[in-house]
Order: C-alpha cells, then sequence, then structure tokens
C-alpha cells in the first residue's frame, strides 16, 4: 500500500501473477507499507463505516486501522522488501471486454489444476489480425473458442496461466474495453483502474489442429438443455470417478452411473439415433462442463467408438470440445 | 535389552542441565548402547535418552551414562532409590521393518518392468547396498549409465533427501560417479517434485495396478 498524490496505490502478487489498483485517499503524509492481504481484506470487507483512516509511523511495525467504532493495528512488514512488479512499459491494445471473456470462460474449465504439467495449467491465447483463438486442455478433454473481435489485437501468441484470466474475469467485469499488452515475459491486462500482470507460461502447447478427428461415425444433434438435465442428475451417482455410460440405441439415448456402495441412477430420452447399439463412458464433470460451455439449444454430439474422443459442438458458433473417454468394464 | 523399574532420579548434564525428580521410571538401556528413562504418561517419546555409542558404569545405587560430545561430555546419572524390577534379555538379529504393501509391492513390480520409469531402463540389482543403507533399484538406463531408485509409496521431501544421500555416497565410487537418481512413487508430493527438479533427480508417478496389468491406462487425447 503506498499513500501518494491523494491516492492510495494497492499492489498485490504470488510471483505468477500481480494486480495493482488505485483508490482516492485524502493523503496527509506520503508513505508505503506491506500488509498481509487476506487479514486486511477480511478486516475491511467487515468494517462499520463507509471511511476508513489508516495510519502509519515510519519507526512502527505496526499500522492503526479506524472506521467508525472500530479500532484495529496491524503488523506491516518493510515496503522494500516487496518485489517490484512488471513495469507496464508496452504499447496497449483495446480489446473488446465482452467477447475477451467470454471467451475464457468457454475454455478455461478444461485446463488442468496438476502443477506438475505447468503447459496445461494455462490457455493458449492466440491473435491474428481480429481473430481471437483460445483452447484450453487437461489431456483429458480440449476446449476451443474462436471469437471475431470488432477490431484488430496485438500479433500474439502465448499461453497465459489459466487463473490469471479467470482473474481478469472479476477485474474487468463491467468495463467495456481491456487493455491488453504483451512483454517478453508478461501479458498485462488494464481494466478501469486494475493492471492485472501475469507471467507467460513457457513450454509448447498441444497441436490444436491435429487433435480435432477430421471423420465420425456418429453425428447426432441433441436437445441442450435437456441432455444436461439428466448428466447433471446421473452424476450425482457418478461417484469417485465412475463413468456415466451413454448407451445409444435405436431412438433412445439411455445415461446411467452406479457407485459401488451408493447407489445407481438410469435415465433415458430420445435422440435420432440409428444404427448398432454403442456404449461410451464419460467422466460426468467433464461431460456436463463441455455441454454447459455449449450456449446453443441444440448441441452437436460426434463419436466415433467408444475408445476414441467425442466432440461437443453447436451450429454457428466457433467453439468445440473435445473428450476422451473412459473405458467401461464389463 | 535390559529393563529396569525404578525409583529413580536422573540428571543430565551436557549442552544443558536437566533433571528428573525422584519417581517411579523405566529404564531400557539397549545393547547398541541406547538408554531410554520413560514414565507412564507423556506418550511414547522417552523423558530423556542417550544416543549410541556410549560408555554404561553401574554403580551400587547410580548408573552412569556417558557420550562423548565433541570436545564435551554429555552424562547422564540415574540415581536408584528403589530398584522393583529388573529383566535382561537377548533379542537377537533385528528382523528389519517390514516395508508396507503397497511399496513392497510397488517395489517387486518396478523391479521386473523398470522400463515403465524410463524408456530403456533396466535392472542391476535390487537393495544395493551402501554404507548408508540399501537403494531399491539399482539399473541401467538405454546409454549404460547408472540409475539408482528409490521407491515409496508416497514420495515427500524425506524421500528426496534419502535418495540424494545414497547419491552422495554412490558419486564417491569414481565407476558411479555419474550416476543418476530417480524417486518413484505412487503419489510425488509437489514439494518432493520440485526438490527433485532443483537437485538434478528424476521423479515418477508408478501405478501399481498399471504396471501389474490389472487396469488399462487412462485414455487421453495425448501423451502429457
Amino acid at each position: 500500500m503506498r499513500a501518494r498524490d491523494g491516492l492510495l496505490e494497492l499492489e498485490a502478487t504470488d510471483m505468477e501473477l500481480s494486480l495493482r489498483t488505485t483508490v482516492p485517499a485524502s493523503v496527509e503524509g506520503e508513505g508505503a507499507i506491506v500488509v498481509p492481504a487476506r487479514l486486511l481484506g477480511d478486516v475491511v470487507r467487515l468494517l462499520p463505516a463507509s471511511e476508513v483512516t489508516i495510519a502509519h509511523r515510519s519507526e512502527d511495525g505496526v499500522a492503526s486501522i479506524d472506521s467508525g467504532s472500530y479500532s484495529g493495528r496491524l503488523n506491516v512488514f518493510a515496503a522494500e522488501d516487496f518485489p517490484r512488479l512488471p513495469a507496464i512499459d508496452v504499447p496497449l491494445h483495446d480489446i473488446e471486454s465482452a467477447s475477451l471473456l467470454d471467451t475464457v470462460q468457454r475454455v478455461a474449465r478444461a485446463a488442468s489444476r496438476d502443477e506438475s504439467r505447468p503447459v496445461l495449467t494455462g490457455i493458449l491465447v492466440r491473435f491474428e489480425g481480429s481473430r481471437l483463438t483460445m483452447a484450453a486442455t487437461d489431456s483429458y478433454r480440449m476446449a476451443v473458442k474462436e471469437t471475431e473481435l470488432p477490431s484488430a489485437g496485438p500479433e500474439l501468441e502465448a499461453i497465459i496461466p489459466a487463473r490469471a484470466l479467470d482473474e481478469l474475469g472479476r477485474i474487468a467485469a463491467g468495463n467495456e474495453t481491456v487493455q491488453l499488452g504483451v512483454s517478453e515475459n508478461h501479458v498485462i491486462f488494464g481494466a478501469g483502474d486494475a493492471w492485472l500482470t501475469t507471467r507467460r507460461i513457457d513450454g509448447q502447447f498441444p497441436n490444436v489442429a491435429q487433435l480435432k478427428p477430421e471423420t465420425f461415425d456418429v453425428e447426432l444433434e441433441l436437445n441442450r438443455g435437456e441432455i444436461l438435465e439428466v448428466v447433471r442428475r446421473a452424476a450425482v451417482m457418478a461417484q469417485r470417478n465412475t463413468p456415466l455410460r451413454l448407451r445409444f440405441s435405436e431412438g433412445e439415448l439411455t445415461i446411467s452411473a452406479q457407485s459401488q456402495d451408493v447407489g445407481e441412477t438410469r435415465e433415458s430420452l430420445a435422440v435420432a439415433y440409428a444404427g448398432e447399439a454403442l456404449e461410451i463412458g464419460f467422466n460426468a464433470e467433464f461431460l456436463r462442463e463441455g455441454l454447459e460451455s455449449v450456449t446453443s439449444d441444440a448441441v452437436q454430439l460426434k463419436l466415433i467408438n467408444p475408445l476414441r474422443p467425442g466432440l461437443l459442438s453447436s451450429e454457428g458458433d466457433a467453439f468445440w470440445y473435445l473428450i476422451m473417454p473412459i473405458r467401461l468394464a464389463g | 535389552m535390559r529393563l529396569v523399574v525404578a525409583r529413580c532420579e536422573v540428571t543430565y548434564t551436557g549442552r544443558l542441565t536437566a533433571y528428573l525428580p525422584e519417581a517411579i521410571r523405566l529404564l531400557v538401556f539397549k545393547a547398541d548402547g541406547s538408554v531410554l528413562v520413560h514414565a507412564d504418561s507423556g506418550g511414547y517419546k522417552p523423558l530423556n535418552w542417550m544416543t549410541p555409542p556410549t560408555v554404561i558404569e553401574d554403580g551400587e545405587d547410580v548408573i552412569v551414562v556417558r557420550k562423548r560430545a565433541g570436545r564435551t561430555e554429555d552424562r547422564l546419572e540415574i540415581r536408584i532409590a528403589e530398584l522393583l524390577a529388573e529383566l535382561e534379555h537377548e533379542l537377537g538379529e533385528d528382523a528389519g521393518l517390514e516395508k508396507d504393501g503397497v511399496e513392497r509391492h510397488l517395489q517387486e513390480a518396478l523391479a521386473e518392468q523398470p522400463h515403465v520409469l524410463e524408456d530403456g531402463l533396466r535392472l542391476v540389482r535390487r537393495e544395493w547396498p551402501t554404507d548408508v543403507g540399501p537403494v531399491d533399484l539399482m539399473c541401467r538406463d538405454a546409454d549404460d549409465g547408472w540409475v539408482a531408485v528409490e521407491i515409496k509409496r508416497v514420495g515427500t521431501i524425506e524421500a528426496v533427501e534419502q535418495l540424494s544421500r545414497y547419491l552422495e555416497v554412490l558419486r564417491r565410487d569414481p565407476a558411479l560417479a555419474e550416476c543418476r537418481g530417480i524417486l518413484a512413487a505412487s503419489e510425488v508430493k509437489p514439494q518432493a517434485r520440485t526438490l527433485c527438479e532443483a537437485r538434478g533427480l528424476a521423479w515418477a508417478e508408478a501405478d501399481l495396478a498399471l504396471i501389474r496389468g490389472a487396469r488399462e491406462p487412462e485414455l487421453t487425447l495425448f501423451e502429457a
């Protein structure tokens, strides 16, 4: 926290991503301190009055916080020990916020949370002229969204941590545009008074185009709302990673799940399926998230066989979600 | 192994001074020179102890345990007020701690198929002896380089330290100077992964069911 020129500047970082913003303040003397972020946040959120006075004397290791009837003291650290955040000294491009955030939101859930494979915890972000492409994968599924922007963005292909883009969704919501700057190691986003800087992830992202099968043996159009409801209900019984079983037979899709010592579920819906019966297993959560990421009323489901990836997409929307099956026993 | 139950007071002098006032206690004198003073409460840890090598002097109503600690001497003086029971028994050779099932089975499975850890890896010997304990698997890689494999159920920082100790000792032998290390476990903790990478060691998660062929590998879009 740095107080100067009628502003309180706030900076926070976990060394991978950093946030900075300013709030108007009545500053009596310039100075900077480092405070435990979560603790300060918890205190401030619960303060009774609309104004808060934070005072710190340079010789003290504490800051006093007063607001209405509340009075508290918080141990602080020296500002010199705080890491220097990356400079915002690169050309900035205005990107339409809604398109950017929608693209993030459509793919982010497919990113991996396994830190042992850093590349997969990121989202591949590619700007080519006015076309923005994002892709994320955890090796079990892959979500890809192409978005046409009103204006061209910077020339960029970078793997950006998914959690940084998730954070961007919070700080940029309600802003019409997001400013985007790219440096060799970092990507910078600006929204209103807030700046988010994130480290780029080094490494080779899987070849997106190559992973999408060119042909499928089964192509079905399903009512998204209907199948999503069935999947959500069936998922309750698909515990401890037991698969959802999708059995396609003449005119019917039966979705079932069975968890030992827990119970089982079975539900059918009418679909335009013709041909030999086919049974395929999917991770319930991955299938649900794929269906949720499709935004149209109708969802295209394409399959090859129970051991090859299935594809979810929708007509007229440059989005696809590839999902790997789970082997079914018996 | 000598066990003594006695009303006694215990004075420790050495790096610090500690005094246990007179009370009934269990005194354990192990054949390896360890001495432990136990009370009937306070958990499994002794109230006072001395690690080997020690010198034990048995007096009429006092037992003195001495140990050199650098230039100084650690000294445990046990003054016996009343001897209540005494038992001495030869325990024989220690059978060693049996590794838990998963770890043992994982070692057996990886000994049979070390290549699941790394392409081209082949077993030279199980339980390769070193001065600081046996290395679980000693292997050669595809280029004939030596590879020490430490196997755990859960790979922790302690396991990395253990593997590092083995490697330090192994590499003193010029023939094994380039020996690499792999920590293999059903699950390798993130801190252990980081420490492995910082020390130039490899780590690998090994699924016992998968190695045994009891379960087929998960289907993925690409090899991650």
